[in-house]
């Protein structure tokens, strides 16, 4: 479905001095810089697949989708997307896919979303009564019949963002590409977006590529996790196995009410990570003594609260941004 | 075709639906270039208050001239002025993202979308001038059925040229200096070209046919033995057009985005 070989691209810029002297100097002479945003990178998605690509900021997800799609030309290398190159821009090749991206929208912001809708009804040559549909369907998923003819400017930023999704699929694409699809979303719109990816994805087993800084996304919607740093591929596995590159121990925290003694005999042996009040505690225990160790703990202590981490990935993440070195050991 | 057709009219719904959506920047767009339209024919007029002639046309020419011109512009303004004001902003936001990936060609998608509904009144005062004129200055028959067309293959090629430029925009990135270079452009356009000196005529006929836009049509309108222009305005489209498509296709893979 999605081929890259050495896949590179290059961006150029120029240094500037600050101030007004570099101003001028920079208009008759200009450093120039070339920078590889992406670099030599290889990949292959197979069709029905959801797969999340993660890294930091200015790692060169969004540079990749804009090369998956045709936005941007590669500098080198090959990229395939259902046999087409997406840089020739064939007609064929835009009609099957979609690009969904939480930072831009396309959505004509002074009219209401169904007016842009049935631009895009035009745009596609979607039958009406199949757009009527989807419309219909799509809105009440997403719970916004009621928005659909309200301008889009005067909508929060859950509710467009659930207008762009319904703008981006109502031509049925085969392929979506979800550029940071619930940023800045309150903890509700997230959870509705993603439950409504999923279902589209249950429905008609689109491919999906994802990018998210939030690790709940990709716990939620991604079998598979492509890591990406310094526009390089760090990592291409399962997220159980992401999850697992630091060791396979679960960390539980266990909360107290009152000040513990770090140095009880219960601890001992433990890699305990206490807070500054010595109320609550991290521990990071071997999957299979998990069991056992929690329910001494909890016998012997007074503990009012305790949990295991929720999403393991995001420790990893934070990890291996900090010393991406890690992958390479 | 007629996918392209059904794509256009719903540019134009929309775009009215935009901008009614603003009911008195509406009014006053459309009450401000009726005034503009106004002014520019006045001012013509009152210089013939002082002249006879200028160049070989008496009044009544040179205003069918400027009618003429405003037309073009009407159609200018109304189908494709704000989408080139749009266009640097499309690039330097990363909004062009979007048109990219539409299922038709881009030229159509950046350039066509926005249809200026405010300026659709104009039309009563280009057209009514027009005719007016045309009536003084005794247009033929055959000129009377040739008019909207000839309006059309004016308009075709200000509308080339400047896209030309335009798309320069893809190295360039900030669009005032392309915009202003543009309207310095459709000023050239807007005179005959008997007002230029020999040299800049030829410059304005042959290297940047800009001058070919108004003078070429009218000059066979008003006599059909002066055709030579306008088979060099014909033949200027077709060549900026081919160009044009190679140039567009070429600006576009330097095309880099903007980063989200």
């Amino acid at each position: 479905m999605i081929t890259t070989n050495s896949l590179t691209k290059n961006f150029k810029s120029y240094k500037k001095e600050p101030g007004l002297r570099g101003s001028i100097k920079n208009i008759f002479k200009r450093e120039y810089i070339t920078k590889p945003a992406v670099e030599g990178f290889d990949l292959n998605i197979k069709k029905g697949e959801i797969v999340a690509l993660l890294g930091p900021n200015g790692a060169g997800k969004t540079t990749l989708m804009k090369m998956f799609t045709g936005i941007i030309v590669p500098s080198s290398g090959q990229v395939q997307v259902m046999g087409h190159e997406p840089y020739k821009r064939n007609k064929e090749f835009r009609k099957k896919i979609a690009l969904v991206m939480g930072q831009k929208s396309q959505l004509w912001w002074d009219i209401p979303a169904m007016d842009s809708l049935l631009l895009l009804q035009k745009y596609y040559e979607i039958p009406k009564d199949d757009f009527d549909q989807k419309i219909k369907k799509m809105a009440a998923l997403l719970n916004v019949e009621e928005l659909l003819h309200i301008h889009v400017r005067k909508l929060s930023l859950g509710e467009r963002m659930k207008m762009e999704l319904m703008a981006s699929l109502i031509h049925s694409p085969d392929v979506i590409f979800l550029d940071e699809p619930t940023i800045g979303l309150d903890l509700i719109a997230q959870e509705s977006i993603r439950s409504f990816i999923r279902e589209y994805h249950k429905n008609n087993d689109t491919t999906i590529i994802i990018t998210s800084h939030y690790m709940a996304d990709v716990q939620a919607l991604c079998e598979r996790i492509v890591l990406i740093i310094d526009g390089k591929k760090g990592y291409d596995g399962t997220l159980k196995s992401f999850e697992n590159i630091l060791g396979s121990e679960k960390v539980v925290t266990f909360v107290y009410d009152t000040k513990q003694d770090p140095t009880d005999a219960i601890w001992q042996g433990l890699d305990a990570k206490w807070d500054n009040n010595h109320q609550q505690v991290d521990l990071r225990l071997p999957e299979k003594k998990l069991r056992e160790i929690t329910s001494q703990i909890l016998i012997q202590s007074p503990v009012i609260d305790f949990h295991t981490e929720k999403l393991p990935i995001e420790r990893v993440m934070k990890v291996l941004m900090e010393n991406p070195k890690i992958l390479h050991k | 075709m007629k996918h392209y057709w059904e794509i256009y009219k719903k540019f134009v719904s929309t775009s009215i639906s935009e901008a009614t959506s603003f009911r008195l920047s509406f009014f006053l767009v459309a009450i401000m270039d009726i005034i503009f339209y106004l002014t520019t024919l006045f001012s013509v007029n009152f210089i013939f208050d002082h002249v006879q002639n200028i160049g070989p046309w008496d009044k009544n020419q040179l205003l069918f001239f400027i009618s003429f011109m405003l037309a073009i512009d009407h159609l200018h303004m109304t189908t494709i002025s704000e989408s080139f004001w749009r266009f640097s902003d499309h690039i330097r936001t990363g909004s062009l993202d979007f048109l990219l990936l539409r299922p038709v060609h881009a030229i159509f998608s950046v350039f066509f979308s926005r249809f200026r509904a405010a300026t659709v009144f104009n039309g009563i005062v280009a057209w009514g001038f027009l005719i007016y004129y045309g009536n003084q200055v005794n247009l033929p028959f055959l000129s009377w059925l040739l008019l909207p067309f000839m309006v059309l293959i004016g308009m075709n090629l200000l509308l080339v040229i400047e896209i030309i430029l335009s798309t320069a925009m893809f190295w360039i990135v900030e669009g005032a200096g392309i915009n202003f270079l543009r309207m310095q452009i459709q000023q050239l356009s807007r005179w005959p070209d008997f007002i230029f000196s020999k040299y800049t005529r030829r410059v304005l006929t042959l290297v940047i046919p800009i001058s070919l836009v108004g003078t070429a049509p009218v000059q066979f309108l008003l006599d059909f033995k002066n055709y030579q222009y306008l088979l060099f305005l014909i033949l200027f489209s077709f060549i900026l057009w081919a160009f044009l498509l190679i140039w567009w296709n070429y600006a576009i893979q330097k095309y880099e985005s903007a980063s989200s």
